[in-house]
């Protein structure tokens, strides 16, 4: 531990997380764009002299930054007193991760010397480009995807560049709003920098320069004695995304963690090749980007809930991200939805974890969480657009308790919109809204049950949208002898006469009168179903949680007529079910059916061929070598010669395509 | 002689506050609680106001309390077994609450168990939609099979929440007649308790007030009888949530309105001592055994909040906001994993509590540290019911100094640093959340250890002074008593600010208006005059957030411009902006009717020359350095004395300790008064 004394850093860290958080509520009090308000889609740091976060807001803004590095930007500029700089290129220093977010930092003086930096991020509405609010999964490149901001200053010595704010006003749809969040943020540094003024004058320059780093230190040790008790090896986990594009194939996100003593690698080596799609991480393949840390932050905090959540925390780990994968895209990849893979880079990591201490980590979460949108018109025909809320699933069972219900885990920091505010703004009946019942995952602790809405459309040429629509085929997985949870389904008009199931497509061009009902993925339950106490089971199906039926195929659990327990009914059932049951692995049977196919070996040498090929080909030829291989299951489950006569079929059609060696 | 009485239940000791009309001077005593034996405690404190003042039962002309049983009652879970009737196929309102998790870092963290269980939630068919219009029926049928079904599963009490019953409470009202026909339980529906809009807000506002409601009302029929036993005449008042007042027989019915009683009126109390000293900013600090609780004052006026947590939950009704930002007097002292000092989260409470007390504390507590420095336990603690043991506070320490290679004394100093940096941290959050700042504020300290602890925070926060008045513990039965008849009202109206709207505005304001006067001047028995607030609840059109603006009803003549300029501007002084071209829509309407009730005129006392002769001087260690200070009993004190710190000013209740550099002056009310600097 570094300069400041063991009795004094708990009372450094006081005052930075205090100085964190009055940026926060600053951001929040003085924001335009609900963005900011109600999805708390931002961020704010207190940042080491190199630009390493040492302090942010615990209990507001988004959970991704906790780790965020920002010296690859701070570094090429000189700086004053009264200087500002952005950044919202996620290609230039990868800070930002997609161009909606604008990144900002500040430099704090004490006596003439720079101590430290404050910084924050929020997400603008939109920022021009090809489609108002600058997202879509449709895209193909990030110039599409609105106005992109290099490293640059927006305020030297106090003076607002002019020409920046021109710049930024003349490209977005909403210029005031942008104008009021820009605004806000100089306003959050503000606070921030007088805050950490009063903190440095308190400890001294030296005093609290020693004391970042000491905090710094702090949590580093932290993670390294989590580490340093984790077996040495290495540890496979693989997830994957229901398609690269619609109707396309699976994407899997893959980690290998290797710990050796105190350090981890987090090795994506085998995740798939960028798309051509907007749903690429932008990581520049830097080793502790934040993106590809975020699971890493959230097992460790779960394996020690005391961790101090700064940049120190990820020290003792580095990733490995193949360029030209989805983890580390190229330019000019589209990445402005690279919340759906971020989100599955996080259940593949906890999943690794979980292969090493199954005991101290939860079963997947559902994940595939869906922001569902309505654009419809009114009775007068008034066209109204609206976010009508998040649908995905609750939290993994284990290790001591059910996870949470409709939403959590990774997912835990979203906000629903009450039942009543959406009928009130939009024209649509809303005919459900709750949990799925028979969705968690059994388990000794059951999966959290899955989210759902549906509701009914009034005016013609309505579009419903749900982005990161997921899990629909691959279900959140379960752990530790628990199952997986129910897949996630996307329906038009369940209940009519031909009801037509909408797979993970996430725009519908809706008619009036179609009823849309939207059901997120339930999640992975833990342990044997057939551990799960009896009252337990009986609570579920009495709450309706589970249903009889359901209680009866995965617990075991016979009741009788009158809806007492038949003892002897269940009996007999529990053991039916231990002699004719397969070894759990946790997977959903399309993942199992899948893997018949694609299985290890046969990846791996997909991999391979991939990565000897040049970026833009990589994509197509995955494409091309599922389609020769369709839906055969392999012969041998270590033989991927299949694979590798694909792609000599290929080399045959595309005399461009060099020679793989395998 | 004619007394007012004001008295503060807490889960400990009961104060009393007790004013004599006509002198207008105030005495004050503590009893134990008595949770067994609800009324108990006001019969000893009558009787010990006997004995110790001479007051007679006879004399008492106004009697009002303020009571922790309503949040103990969802803290402990003791509530009643509750059913749900909620709209069919959204039975899971509270299971989702608004979705966010509380803990969000933590891939484990989990919503608390609803007070309702999901087996105890039924959905019953029928619908209004968004403009209050049946869209399907109320399935009568399947209603009254529900509330066959809820009794026989052992429901005491049905709440009912159904969709847009803010809109048009017919449906609820059908409803609860018919529950109440077919199974004789009461029967709580949402848009009777508060009818805003958003369905999980007002089902759990709802479903609170339900939950403590029998418990709420056995205890206030005690109190009653206990006081008309000992022959205490008046009707007796109880405080509220809003910090207001009404009478014991409502609250029978109106428990919601009075879960935060207590607390509400500490608050009160520490605005008007705050205001007698002609401060108008403060904060209010009570530090107990657990927890620190801070309270913004204003303008004389304290900052209200809706969404006040309560136990695991929160509700909805108009509350005086007060943030509980860390720890107390009892919270542990340790060494992690990595040979760092920590403070908290973990606290001795005050069971087994410290370890000085030798009750079965043996970890070191914030306590101990102040007094293994000599700062606290010259006296007994507690009118004292606790003698400290220096002894065991230095063993208890001991260990994490040997942890982190100092001496005893520099880690005792270690732990209050911490300790104050943490609080420090939980202020600056509140005051941020405020927009405000802490050098226009003074700082009010009560609770057992917030005068122990305020000089040091007030330090950090840089705030103008500390005031410590001269009963800490009292100020909660003293904002009872010069609390004001009070009483909220809400139309939740939702639509866009439009001319054609405001007729319609205009005719439920007067409409609130007679429902306002008629509870105060009919149901409460008020006499005298009545204060009208109105307010409207307004934000730009797609804001999901709104503010209170304060109106004048003349603002509802014309085309409106007035109003949308009363929002442009209350907007722009809360969040620096304002957007004169945006669409406004009010969400709700909202009137406030009090009914001033006499305040008492404290005594004005000559101030001395004199010098303040401390009773001894002790050693002690304070920022470092050891060395022997003034021990001043605050009952030697009296107004026009001034001494500097360190200094350590002993009480029944409390223990004020004066770092360096501050410098105390007794005020004509005998409030001592901290400054930093000469």
């Amino acid at each position: 531990m570094s300069g400041t004394s063991p009795a004094r850093l708990q009372v450094l860290a006081n005052f930075c997380a205090a100085a964190a958080e009055s940026m926060g509520y600053t951001l929040m009090r003085t924001a335009h764009s609900t963005f900011v308000k109600e999805t708390e889609d931002f961020s704010c740091q207190v940042l080491s002299a190199e630009g390493l976060t040492v302090a942010s807001p615990v209990t507001m803004g988004a959970t991704w930054y906790t780790g965020l590095d920002y010296s690859r930007v701070i570094k090429r500029f000189d700086y004053r007193d009264g200087d500002i700089c952005v950044v919202s290129d996620p290609y230039s220093g990868f800070v930002a991760t997609h161009a909606p977010d604008l990144h900002m930092w500040r430099p704090v003086f004490h006596e003439g010397r720079l101590i430290c930096f404050v910084g924050n991020h929020i997400h603008n509405t939109d920022v021009g480009g090809a489609v108002p609010a600058s997202l879509s999964r449709t895209l193909t490149e990030v110039h599409q995807e609105g106005l992109r901001i290099p490293p640059m200053r927006l305020m030297r010595d106090g003076r607002l560049n002019e020409d920046l704010m021109a710049l930024i006003e003349t490209n977005v749809r909403l210029p005031e709003q942008n104008h009021g969040d820009l605004l806000a943020q100089i306003a959050c540094t503000e606070v921030g920098v007088r805050k950490m003024q009063e903190i440095i004058a308190r400890f001294g320059p030296d005093g609290f320069r020693q004391g970042l780093d000491g905090l710094l230190d702090y949590a580093e040790a932290q993670s390294r004695a989590i580490i340093r008790d984790l077996p040495d090896g290495e540890h496979f986990f693989a997830d994957y995304a229901d398609e690269d594009q619609t109707g396309g194939y699976p994407v899997r996100i893959c980690v290998t963690l290797r710990i050796k003593g105190d350090e981890m690698e987090v090795d994506y080596t085998g995740s798939d090749p960028q798309l051509v799609s907007s749903l690429n991480m932008p990581t520049g393949g830097y080793p502790r980007h934040s993106l590809a840390m975020v699971g890493v932050v959230y097992a460790l905090a779960c394996l020690d809930p005391t961790v101090m959540l700064n940049f120190g925390l990820v020290r003792p780990v580095r990733a490995i991200l193949p360029e030209g994968s989805v983890v580390n895209p190229v330019k000019p990849a589209a990445v402005g939805m690279r919340s759906l893979l971020s989100n599955l880079a996080q259940t593949a990591v906890i999943g690794a974890f979980a292969r090493i201490v199954p005991d101290r980590m939860p079963a997947s979460p559902g994940n595939g969480l869906s922001i569902l949108n309505v654009r419809t018109s009114t009775r007068d025909g008034r066209p109204v657009m609206a976010s009508i809320g998040p649908v995905g699933g609750g939290a993994g069972g284990g290790p001591g308790a059910d996870g949470a219900e409709g939403c959590g885990a990774n997912m835990s920091f979203l906000k629903n919109t009450p039942v009543e505010i959406n009928e009130a703004e939009v024209p649509i009946d809303i005919l459900r809204y709750g949990l799925v019942t028979d969705s968690g995952g059994p388990g000794r602790y059951r999966g959290g049950s899955a989210l759902e809405m549906e509701f009914r459309l009034h005016a013609p040429q309505s579009m419903v949208t749900a982005r990161n629509r997921d899990r629909s085929r691959f279900a959140a997985w379960g752990l530790a002898g628990g199952k997986a949870g129910a897949h996630s389904t996307f329906t038009r008009n369940p209940d009519g006469p031909s009801p037509e199931e909408l797979g993970s497509i996430d725009i519908v061009p809706c008619e009036p009168g179609d009823v849309i009902r939207l059901r997120g993925p339930g999640a992975g339950g833990y342990g044997d179903p057939l551990e799960r106490p009896l009252d337990e089971v009986l609570a579920d199906i009495r709450r309706g949680f589970v249903t009889a039926e359901h209680a009866r195929r995965h617990y075991g659990v016979a009741l009788d007529a009158a809806g007492a327990v038949d003892t002897a009914a269940t009996a007999g059932a529990q053991a039916e079910i231990r002699r004719t049951r397969a070894a759990e692995t946790g997977y959903c049977g399309n993942r199992i059916a899948y893997e018949t196919v694609w299985t290890t070996a046969r990846y791996d040498a997909l991999t391979r061929i991939l990565a000897a090929l040049p970026v833009n080909w990589r994509y197509f030829i995955k494409h091309a070598i599922f389609r020769e291989i369709g839906e055969t299951p392999a012969p041998d489950p270590s033989d991927a010669g299949d694979v590798a006569a694909a792609f000599a079929r290929l080399r045959l059609r595309y005399p461009d395509l060099p020679e793989v060696v395998l | 002689m004619s007394y007012r009485v004001g008295v503060d239940i807490g889960g400990s000791f009961t104060d009393f506050a007790f004013l004599d009309e006509k002198t207008g001077e105030i005495r004050s005593l503590k009893v134990f609680s008595r949770p067994d034996d609800p009324g108990a405690e006001v019969t000893r404190g009558i009787a010990r106001a006997g004995e110790l003042y001479g007051i007679t039962p006879a004399e008492i002309s106004y009697f009002t309390h303020g009571t922790t049983v309503g949040i103990n009652t969802v803290i402990q879970r003791k509530g009643l077994k509750l059913a749900l009737f909620a709209t069919e196929g959204f039975r899971d309102v509270l299971e989702l609450e608004r979705l966010k998790i509380p803990d969000m870092y933590n891939l484990l963290s989990k919503r608390p168990e609803p007070l309702i269980p999901r087996d105890m939630v039924w959905g019953i068919p029928g619908r209004l939609n968004a403009q209050g219009t049946e869209t399907a029926p109320l399935d009568e049928a399947a209603l009254r099979s529900a509330a066959r079904a809820a009794r026989d599963a052992g429901a005491e009490g049905v709440v009912i929440g159904f969709l847009h019953a803010w809109r048009n409470p017919a449906h609820e009202d059908t409803a609860a007649r018919i529950v109440a026909e077919e199974t004789g339980l009461p029967v709580f529906p949402s848009s009777g308790t508060w009818p805003i809009i958003r369905e999980y807000e007002r089902t759990i506002t709802a479903v609170i007030g339900a939950y403590v409601q029998p418990r709420v009302a056995h205890y206030l029929t005690r109190l009653q009888a206990a006081l008309k036993a000992v022959g205490v005449t008046p009707e007796p008042r109880l405080t509220k949530s809003n910090g207001g007042l009404m009478t014991a027989e409502e609250g029978k019915s109106r428990c919601v309105d009075m879960i935060l009683s207590g607390t509400a009126s500490g608050v009160i109390g520490a605005a008007y001592v705050a205001g007698m000293c002609g401060i108008g900013n403060c904060l209010s600090l009570d530090i107990g055994g657990t927890s620190a609780d801070v309270a913004v004052i204003t303008d004389g006026k304290p900052a209200f909040g809706t969404g006040e947590q309560i136990g695991d939950f929160r509700i909805f009704i108009p509350s005086v906001s007060v943030s509980s930002i860390g720890e107390g007097g009892g919270s542990i002292a340790w060494v992690d994993r990595q040979g760092v000092l920590r403070v908290g989260p973990e606290s001795a409470g005050s069971t087994p509590g410290p370890a000085c007390y030798g009750k079965g504390g043996e970890r070191p507590t914030i306590t101990d540290a102040f007094v293994t420095l000599g700062l606290v336990g010259h006296s007994g603690l507690g009118y004292d019911t606790v003698t400290v043991d220096a002894d065991r506070a230095r063993a208890a320490i001991a260990p994490l100094a040997d942890a982190i290679g100092q001496g005893v004394e520099e880690t005792a100093e270690a732990i209050i640093e911490i300790a104050v940096s943490s609080m420090f941290a939980g202020v600056s959050g509140l005051i941020s959340r405020f927009g405000i700042d802490p050098r226009d504020y003074s700082m009010l300290a009560f609770g057992g250890a917030g005068p122990m602890m305020a000089c040091f925070l007030a330090r950090e926060l840089h705030m103008r002074e500390v005031v410590v008045p001269t009963t800490p513990g009292v100020l909660s039965a003293l904002g009872g008593l010069i609390a004001d008849m009070k009483n909220d009202f809400v139309q939740t109206i939702y639509a866009d600010l439009e001319p054609s709207l405001l007729p319609d505005l205009s005719r439920r304001f007067a409409g609130m208006e007679t429902q306002a006067l008629h509870w105060l001047h009919d149901e409460q028995g008020h006499k005298g005059t009545h204060i009208l607030q109105y307010s409207a609840e307004m934000r730009y059109r797609g804001q999901s957030f709104e503010i209170e603006t304060p109106v004048t009803p003349d603002m509802l003549s014309g085309d409106g411009a007035a109003l949308a300029a009363a929002f442009h501007a209350e907007h722009a002084r809360l969040y620096g902006h304002a957007d004169d071209t945006a669409a406004i829509q009010i969400v709700a309407l909202r009137l406030v009717v009090s009914g001033p009730t006499g305040k008492p005129v404290l005594p004005d006392l000559p101030e001395t020359d004199a010098i303040a002769e401390p009773i001894r001087h002790v050693p002690i260690r304070i920022d470092g350095a050891e060395r022997d200070i003034g021990l001043y009993r605050r009952a030697d004190l009296v107004p026009g004395h001034r001494f500097d710190g360190p200094a350590v000013v002993l009480q029944d209740d409390s223990t004020t300790v004066v770092p360096p550099g501050f410098h105390v002056r007794v005020d004509r009310f005998a409030n001592l008064r901290i400054t930093e600097g000469a």
